[in-house]
């Protein structure tokens, strides 16, 4: 864990990829216990790059390393009866159930809400699915392209003059990240609601849901004025663009033209061209853009991300530093407030990872545990507490149950 | 749902623009009393950013979208008469949430120290750009600035091609959930420990903490990611392709082998699945370029929402890529209720929408609030001011 907050809440997690996964991590992050139950294969999410050493295997994956640490992970196949007992058994004992399974598996299953209430009233069931558990679309699937096109933020990006090229989605998996934090942050909301109490509910996080309100500007744009925001949208004070410099790039997100003045006059230092009609205002300067851009150019090139960062800011000039993953990893601020973390695991070795964007005052930061290896608390969680054998758990995996 | 959760827990919000004003709003859809701080001497920017319709007082569309549901105040808190009033109104809350830059509540005299002093089981959760602590902690934070630190925008453009701008800013409404992240997670301790907490959330870093793998490929292996564009590791076809009519398009993508036959069928092209090009993940995956094409050739003479809903409806991932007007009127958007018009006494009528979960809260919770408008209520009825203390008070513009 990072900080002991939910210090004796018990999270049971049959969550794979993203979304369920990263809704339970940010629990196990605030000192929640998170059991997590794989497949016997393994959460799909071990078979995705990026891969320690470009090699593929089901305890290298980065993505799956980050998704999962501190957590217990068990293998268990609820298909089975003797699965299925199990896993009522662990429901019972439990304050939060994190999925992101289809309605469908989870009604085959026979792990319904209305049957887990059945199991423990007290449970706060966290079901995540692509466009929530009502509604024309319930069983219709999704995954980072389909959520983002669909939650309207797709179509707005990326901002191109010429529309006859296609949306392009963000990064990664952006968004199947916000839908487990949109997740976490209700479990919270319930879990603090129901504290002390016999009652519990099921949430019901649609990830198009959470995705909508990253479309912000253009519906009430749309309110007043019926404009449909467009990728070719009016770009802002000009140049309001990326612009390449020695290591990479900056971009200037001027918002007002005395952003602009001051960059040129004092960042700049008042190069002769500054002064020129063509360049005197927004208008002109985006008009004149590519007469401008060179000259831009000759003074950025010869520089830095981080000197034309630091030096626009000390002016309070609204630069920013377009940082590689490299540069991100070397960032001093992230530095100064401890967000990489290392954690060591004999199956990995040391690696750094992304920590949690918070600090809390008055709780000390602990150390992280690695993501555990498949079946890895197998024994910790059927013999110690469930109170099977040595040589139940060789039948049981032999069986096929987990 | 639709439980107020946060029914009886009071927020002072001083907040201004996208991420710490949604921060408060979402307080206010889970049942929480949110009383944003304001003051005429200087305006949160979104009051008159893109005023767009509006006829009435000092609102805008941005304004009302973003507080919606929570109370206002003026306190001009420049003046120590206010700094005063503040600390009174922070004894009877639970929260204080900010997003203003670092320097600015210390330099009131609210640091987190006197606040505790105040009440010692205050929660503050501060929002800035970059963090409250570090050397860039009051650097220039919009929204465009905080992307860029992150490592978000370097990595987002077509493939083989240089970086390019998003066209909406992913770090507002990210830093508002992680902002209310901390607003529960800390109300969770307390109940608990009866303990209060300073919890600090760096903007930036809510991002960065969404892309792990741009992160993981570095630290693991001395890599940077080049730039995908829509595609995907390992999944083809994932992409988004033309259709009828003018800057429309669907995103499709397939998972599984028995996904692509069905997608064959779909489209009339049986031959298709049995194509060697194409007929396990991986040659589908390296012959991407011409399987673009062919289904390019396919969905360009059907709707968006022809190819989902003939996809989906057989058991394939496909979304229309939907503008805002599809959006709103999208058929399971409106049986969601996701958005709701709201009338505003000053900015008339306009669309918002509720936070992820919550529903029926958010049609009972008011509009966002004209300038000052609970000031009778917070200052009269909350803190037991008399009509004469606030007269004197409003002439020596400390409520203001």
């Amino acid at each position: 864990m990072f900080y002991k907050v939910l210090d004796g809440v018990k999270v049971i997690e049959f969550g794979h990829l993203i979304s369920g996964p990263f809704c339970a991590k940010i629990l196990a992050d605030l000192g929640a216990e998170v059991i997590k139950i794989e497949d016997p294969c393994g959460d799909e999410a071990r078979k995705q790059e990026p891969f320690l050493g470009g090699v593929a295997g089901l305890e290298r994956s980065g993505l799956f390393l980050y998704l999962n640490m501190n957590k217990k992970v068990i293998t268990l196949n609820p298909e089975t009866e003797t699965g299925r007992r199990i896993f009522t058994q662990l429901l019972s004992n439990a304050d939060i159930f994190v999925e992101n399974n289809s309605q469908k598996k989870m009604k085959h299953l026979k792990f319904t809400y209305t049957q887990v209430k059945k199991i423990n009233p007290r449970i706060i069931m966290t079901s995540i699915t692509p466009f929530g558990q009502t509604g024309p679309y319930k069983d219709y699937k999704g995954g980072e392209l389909v959520m983002t096109e669909m939650g309207g933020v797709g179509f707005l990006s990326t901002r191109e003059l010429d529309t006859s090229r296609a949306p392009i989605k963000y990064p990664a998996h952006l968004f199947s990240h916000q839908a487990g934090l949109s997740a976490a942050v209700a479990t919270l909301g319930a879990l603090l609601y129901h504290h002390g109490t016999n009652s519990g509910e099921q949430l019901d996080i649609s990830e198009q849901e959470c995705v909508i309100p990253d479309v912000m500007n253009p519906v009430y744009s749309y309110s007043y004025t019926k404009r449909i925001a467009s990728r070719a949208g009016p770009l802002s004070v000009a140049p309001h663009h990326l612009l390449p410099c020695k290591d990479g790039y900056i971009h200037n997100g001027f918002v007002r033209e005395e952003h602009w003045r001051k960059f040129v006059d004092e960042v700049m230092g008042h190069p002769a061209w500054a002064d020129k009609e063509i360049f005197k205002d927004y208008q002109t300067r985006a008009k004149h853009w590519d007469e401008l851009k060179p000259l831009i150019l000759e003074w950025t090139m010869p520089r830095t991300v981080d000197e034309i960062y630091r030096t626009s800011q000390e002016h309070r000039i609204p630069i920013g530093a377009v940082y590689s993953p490299e540069q991100v990893l070397q960032d001093r601020q992230m530095a100064a407030r401890g967000f990489f973390v290392e954690i060591d695991s004999h199956v990995t070795g040391n690696l750094k990872y992304p920590g949690v964007p918070y600090i809390f005052s008055d709780i000390p930061k602990e150390a992280p545990t690695a993501a555990p290896t498949l079946g890895q608390n197998n024994e910790e969680i059927y013999c110690t507490r469930l109170g099977y054998t040595k040589s139940d758990l060789v039948k049981m995996e032999e069986a096929g149950i987990i | 749902m639709g439980i107020a959760y946060l029914k009886g827990t009071r927020v002072i919000a001083c907040t201004w623009g996208w991420a710490g004003s949604w921060a408060g709003s979402i307080l206010a859809d889970m049942g929480a009393e949110v009383i944003k701080v304001e003051s005429r001497r200087k305006l949160d920017n979104n009051r008159w950013h893109f005023k767009l319709g509006v006829t009435g007082g000092v609102n805008s569309g941005e304004f009302n979208f973003t507080n919606r549901g929570t109370k206002s105040i003026t306190l001009n808190m420049r003046k120590p008469g206010a700094v005063k009033i503040f600390k009174e109104l922070t004894k009877i809350s639970d929260v204080i949430i900010t997003n203003y830059t670092p320097r600015v509540m210390p330099s009131w005299g609210l640091g987190y120290d006197v606040l505790k002093a105040v009440k010692p089981d205050i929660i503050l959760v501060s929002l800035p750009g970059f963090g409250s602590s570090g050397p860039n902690k009051d650097y220039v934070a919009y929204g465009p600035t905080i992307q860029a630190a992150s490592g978000m925008t370097f990595s987002h453009g077509h493939v083989g091609e240089g970086p390019i701008l998003a066209g909406a800013n992913p770090a507002d409404p990210a830093g508002g959930m992680w902002g209310v992240l901390g607003v529960v997670a800390a109300l969770n301790y307390r109940a608990r420990t009866g303990l209060g907490q300073n919890v600090d959330v760096a903007q930036s870093e809510g991002i960065t903490a969404y892309l792990p793998e741009l992160i993981m490929e570095y630290t693991m292996n001395r890599t940077i990611s080049p730039r995908m564009g829509n595609r995907d590791e390992i999944m083809a076809p994932h992409s988004i392709y033309p259709c009828k009519g003018k800057d429309k398009w669907v995103a499709i993508a397939v998972g599984t082998d028995e996904e692509w036959d069905v997608l064959c069928q779909v489209a009339g092209k049986p031959d298709l699945s049995k194509d060697e090009r194409f007929a396990d993940q991986y040659s589908r995956w390296q012959n991407q370029d011409q399987l673009d094409k062919l289904i390019s050739d396919w969905t360009k003479d059907f709707t968006h929402y022809e190819i989902m809903n003939m996809l989906q409806k057989a058991g394939v991932a496909a979304g229309a890529s939907l503008n805002v007007e599809e959006l709103i009127n999208d058929p399971h958007v409106k049986e969601r209720g996701v958005y709701i018009e709201q009338n505003h006494p000053e900015a008339g009528k306009s669309i918002v929408f509720r936070s992820p979960w919550t529903s029926a809260l958010t049609a009972a919770n008011p509009p966002a609030p004209c300038l000052g408008q609970h000031n009778d209520y917070v200052f009269k009825t909350l803190l037991r001011m008399s009509d004469s203390e606030i007269t004197k008070l409003t002439e020596e513009e400390i409520i203001y």
